[in-house]
Order: structure tokens, then sequence, then C-alpha cells
């Protein structure tokens, strides 16, 4: 799920007055606001040493436990009522009770919150995470996770999406699983548009100066804007990576974009201060119910998809649980529920027949079932080529 | 006999002791800390190091000097403005208010009980492209066809100004309250005019409000980033959102640190510098004398 919760402060709202803020708004706002009086220094000084870059160990045979720690995304998984059906189904099959923990709300405090435990080999009592890819890269680099045996994984190898199957990083996808991923799209106004978007470069046209927003997500914007730019995200150099940041901050500095937003893009396409903008699925579902004049679009020259994937850290104490867990949710019986309620794209062959029979409409939406020829993701660069990038992309978005 | 009966001096250092132990855990220590933060080398994900390293400093100002002039410019005008509004509105409550005067007070502060996150936001929207107001600014012609008023220099700083305004009211309020009103009669006996009375008596008796307004407006507001990040763009970027984006986004904890620390290093000049201007009189009050 990336940074879209970024500075989320609409929901964070929405969260205060519904339930109370939660912990990650809490640390966002509260904790950016104390910045100056050295919050920074307690935090940061915590820092450990190194970790190491060893090969990933392969998770060993073993007995299936009693229980298993799951740390996921919130609203990643199917909810009934109080109960997780998918979780009660595991238990129903393998005895295991999942103690099934919400608190990833963000990939860089999530790792800034687990590393030191991680660089000491203790897990933290965690079996699963559930992180974007490229910090599951970071994870492997470090020497955090161990590596599946995939001769225990059946429903994963023969039921995994071409399309999610082999990153750069890790080509037979044996240190991270995918979760589930999701879009960036063109979302606009269609009555102040006059029509349709169909392109990236169509944010760029000076009609709309000042009445777009780009998301402040590196990835997804950079991407997004290398495809419209006729570039691979791929296969993208350093260079052309960025180019394309060069012409987001031309367009920035030239006042055609007017923020680049976490969530709160879905606010101003709203109010109609905005009428186009980068987006994720994820918002799409509510942004057609709260408004008939929003639509969305896939780039016609392709579109970016985030996945994140399930990763086993090293100390876990129930890895082989947790490996056959990620199997479990491979069986496309056990994870049609699971797109039916969440809608994000699923990493799992042969979902859309099962949606077909028991959901009609949903099988026929482009949210959970994109064309996925069209999909990219940027390629992973070097540390150093990915520190410049982000630093011109900060720099690019006024930061 | 106790402690204290015999060694009577103790006494204040006892009643220190609280304020004292609060500065050190609470501004001491992470002082050290953010200082020691800010030297470091590393990414996260390779951790950081102590190395003495002062180029962050060098880099972070060379980098971002843009954003800490817009920073103190920004808070420059919202103090600026906030004077102006706060100034006439404690003169009329403290000189006028009769009756009344707790019942204004008790205006100026109510919206503050609704938290700074949601009146920002308010803003937002009731300056929206497509709102009301603006429709009735462009109608008048203060606006342009094509212009706004969301998402411009203008939309910050007035955000800032309003956010801190009650800053600036409180202190100029109560110093204004406790002027001795014999003072400006003695000052109309002696044939003083209205406007000589105002600039040599209530002026000058109320500058130890108007020093404390400027600070708790000025300070706060150089360090601020909501306002800049709801109701500006990239271009109206404050120093605030670069911390932030340096360590929530980045990570990079030594620039945010260390640009925490010029932030905290510019303020505490232009505070001094300040009060060479206006005399330490005005800055601790005229008291002290």
């Amino acid at each position: 799920m990336s940074d879209r919760n970024d500075l989320d402060i609409e929901r964070a709202l929405d969260a205060m007055m519904a339930a109370g803020m939660n912990r990650r708004t809490l640390m966002r706002h509260a904790g950016a606001g104390a910045l100056s009086l050295g919050v920074i220094g307690f935090l940061a000084a915590c820092g450990g040493d190194d970790g190491g870059n060893g090969a990933a160990k392969v998770i060993a045979k073993g007995e299936v436990s009693d229980t298993l720690n799951f740390s996921n995304w919130p609203l990643y998984i199917d909810v009934e009522g109080k109960k997780r059906p998918t979780l009660d189904k595991f238990r129903r099959e393998y005895g295991t009770r999942v103690k099934y923990t919400e608190e990833i709300n963000d990939n860089v405090e999530f790792f800034g919150k687990v590393r030191q435990q991680y660089d000491r080999g203790d897990s933290g009592g965690r079996d699963i995470h559930v992180v974007t890819d490229w910090l599951c890269n970071r994870m492997n680099q470090l020497g955090f996770v161990q590596k599946f045996d995939k001769s225990e994984m059946p429903n994963v190898v023969k039921n995994i999406e071409d399309a999610v199957a082999s990153p750069d990083f890790d080509p037979k996808r044996e240190i991270s699983v995918p979760w589930q991923s999701g879009q960036v799209f063109l979302i606009y106004r269609k009555d102040k548009v006059g029509g349709d978007l169909t392109s990236v470069n169509d944010l760029f046209d000076p009609k709309f100066k000042g009445k777009v927003t780009m998301l402040s997500e590196m990835r997804d914007t950079v991407g997004s804007v290398l495809l419209g730019n006729g570039v691979e995200p791929e296969k993208a150099t350093k260079d052309q990576a960025l180019e394309a940041i060069e012409k987001i901050q031309k367009a920035s500095a030239d006042g055609q974009i007017r923020r680049f937003t976490g969530n709160e893009y879905t606010r101003g396409l709203l109010s109609g201060d905005a009428v186009a903008a980068l987006g994720w699925s994820g918002d799409a579902v509510q942004l057609q119910i709260d408004s008939d004049d929003v639509a969305y679009r896939h780039p016609d020259e392709g579109f970016m998809i985030f996945t994140d994937s399930v990763q086993v850290p090293v100390g876990a104490p129930h890895a082989f649980t947790a490996q056959k867990m990620v199997d479990f949710v491979y069986r496309p019986e056990i994870q049609v529920p699971i797109t039916a309620y969440i809608q994000y794209v699923p990493p799992v062959k042969g979902i859309r027949p099962l949606l077909e029979r028991s959901n009609p409409e949903l099988a026929e939406s482009d949210l959970i079932f994109p064309d996925l020829s069209k999909s990219h993701s940027l390629k992973t660069f070097s540390d150093e080529e990915e520190q410049e990038i982000e630093a011109a992309f900060q720099a690019a978005i006024g930061t | 006999m106790s402690l204290l009966q015999r060694r009577p001096g103790l006494l204040p250092y006892l009643l220190l002791a609280p304020g004292l132990l609060w500065l050190v855990f609470f501004f001491l220590v992470p002082l050290y800390y953010m200082g020691r933060v800010s030297l470091e080398e590393g990414t996260i994900f390779t951790g950081y190091e102590f190395a003495w390293n002062f180029e962050t400093y060098t880099d972070a100002l060379s980098n971002y000097d843009t954003q800490i002039v817009r920073s103190f410019l920004y808070a420059g005008a919202a103090t600026a403005i906030a004077f102006l509004i706060g100034y006439p509105l404690a003169y009329v409550i403290a000189f006028r208010g009769g009756r009344w005067k707790t019942a204004l007070l008790l205006l100026v502060i109510v919206p503050f009980f609704v938290t700074y996150l949601i009146r920002t936001l308010s803003w937002q929207t009731i300056l929206a492209d497509s709102g009301a107001v603006v429709d009735v600014l462009k109608a008048v012609g203060l606006v342009s066809d094509d212009g706004r008023v969301l998402a411009t220099t203008g939309a910050v700083i007035a955000g800032i100004t309003y956010n801190f305004l009650p800053f600036m009211i409180l202190p100029l309020y109560a110093s204004l309250e406790r002027i001795d009103h014999r003072m400006l009669e003695a000052g109309y006996d002696l044939y003083g005019s209205r406007r000589a009375v105002f600039t040599r008596i209530t002026l000058p008796l109320s500058m130890p409000g108007v020093v404390a307004g400027a600070l708790l407006t000025f300070i706060p507001a150089a360090g601020d980033f909501i306002n800049a990040e709801l109701l500006g763009t990239p271009r109206q970027a404050m120093i605030g959102n670069v911390i932030q984006s340096r360590y929530l986004e980045l990570t990079d904890y030594p620039t945010a640190a260390a640009l925490s620390f010029v932030l905290m290093a510019l303020i505490l000049v232009m505070v001094l510098a300040w009060a060479k201007i206006a005399g330490t009189e005005a800055l601790m009050g005229s008291e002290a004398r």
C-alpha cells in the first residue's frame, strides 16, 4: 500500500472523528510537529549497527504450529462482523490460531520500527509481514528475511499471476510473495476537462494549469511520467528517470501542478480545485460513489502497478506455518472472498471465473482485473541511484 | 533543625528544581541527541554513524536557502499582519471593553477550541476555487477571472496569520490592560494630543506585549508546515515542510536534524538582534528596570 496513506489528513480526520486518532496519524502530525524539539534525536539515536548482507536461508521443514503472528496493513483482508473468515478457514484446516495485527501503515515507518529487532535476528514475534516490493528488496539485502521453500508452496508456484511473478529484484519470488497489487490511474472531472484524458501527458496540458495534482509517492508519479515519455519504467536508466523528474519539476515551478498529495487528492477532485490527477485504484471506487462527474482511466501508454508482498522475517517463531499460510491464500477459492472484499488486484490466477459466479459485477471491474499486459513497475535502481532519484524528486515537489 | 532552616539559601534552588529538570530532560537532552544526529553519516538502510559530518549543514543551507528565506518572510509578514489586526482589537477590548471584556476575549479564543488541523482544512473548503468566497471576490474584481485564492502565497500567509492571531492578541491585551489610566489623563492634562498620548505613553507602555506577541507569533510561524502543506503548492514550501519530508519521506535524519538546528539558530539570532534594537527592557518587560 506504499505511501498512499501519506499525509492523508482527510482520512486522519475521518478516523479521528470516527474512532480516535490512529497510530500513524499521531506519529505524522504530533511527531512532525515536535521535530524541532528533538524527537529526531531520540528516535534516530536509537539506530543500531549495520545488518549482515548474507544470502537468505531457506525456511526449514517442520510441524504446523498452534499459533501464527501475521502483521499486515489495515483493510487488507476480508472481514465479516468481528471475524476474519480467511483466517478462520485456515484454523479449521490446520488448527492454527492466527494472531493478525494491522500494524503497518507506512513502509518507511514500519522499517524504522523493526530495523533494530530484525538486525539482531529477532522478528519481534512476527511470522509474516507485508511490505511494498521495493522494501522487500531492502529487507532481503540486509539479511532480514528468510527464503521460501517453493517445494512446500505448490499453489503459489501454480497460480501466481505472470505479471507479478518475476520482478527484477526477486525473479523467482523466493524472498517475497505478492499479497495484493494496486494501480495508478488518471482520475479526472469529466465535466471540467471536456472529454476524456487518455495519456499522462494530458496532465501537462496548459489548459489545466494549476488544476493538476500528482502523487507524492515517487515510484508512482515518476513511473507514470516515464510511460508518458515513451520509456518503459522497467528498463529506465537513471538519466531517463531524472529527465522525467525534470519535466515534473518544470511543471511544478510553472504552476501547472498544483500539489503533490497522498490520498487527499480525492478532496481536490471533488471540490473542483483539481480537475485531473494521478490517483490510486483503491480510491476510485469511493470517488465514483461520491460524484458522477469523476471518471478514471488507464493511460493509453500503460499504467503503473505497485505490489505489496509477504515476507517471513529472520527469527520468525513459526516460519514453516507462515509458508503454509501464504500458500493457503494462493488457492483461488480462498483468494476470492479477499478480492471481493478489498478490491485490489489479486496476484492469484483463476479468480475471475469464480467471481463471475459469485459476484458477476465485480468480475467485470477493471479495478480488480486490469489488462495486466499494460502494467508496469519501476526498475529497482542501485542504492546510490535510488537516493539521487528520490532526492531529485523531493526537490521537484518543493522540499 | 531541618535542612532548609540551616541553609535558607537552598530554597530558591529547590523552587527552581522542577523547572530546571524539565529543561534538562525535555530540552537539553534532546538537543544533545539532535546535535549528534545532525553530525551522523549514513542511510536508514545501512545505519547511521557519528562522524563529525559538518557537510550536512553546508549542504542543507545551500540546498534549502530558498525555503529558509521564504519561511522567515512568511513568518515576518504574518507577524506584521497579526500585529496590525491584533493591536486595535486588543486596544478596544482593553480600553473600551467595559463589562464585555471577558466575553470579547472569549470570542478571540473560542475558534481555537477547534483543532489546528480542522481549522486549516476548513479554509481549504471556504477558499475552494469554485466556492462562494472566490466567486464574490471575482465578481468585485479582487481576483482575476482565471485566478484563485487557495494554493497561493497569500493563502499561506493568511492561514499562518489566522492560526497564530490569539498569540498576538492576548499578550497585547495583557500589557494594554495594565496601563494606568491616570498616566493617559496626565498626558492630556499636559496638552498632549491623542496622537502624542498614544505614541508617547500607550505604545511604549505596551511594548512588552508587542514584543511577547511578536515572538509568540513569529517563532512557531517560522517552523510551521501545515499551512504551506494545505493552503499552498510546492512553490510555497517552507522549511518545516522540508524537515518533515527529510525526516519522514527520505528518513534522512541528519539533514532533518541539521535543518532544525539552523532554524533554531536563526530564530535565536533574530530574537537577540531584536532585543538589541528594542532594548532588553522591552523584551523583559518594563518591570525589569
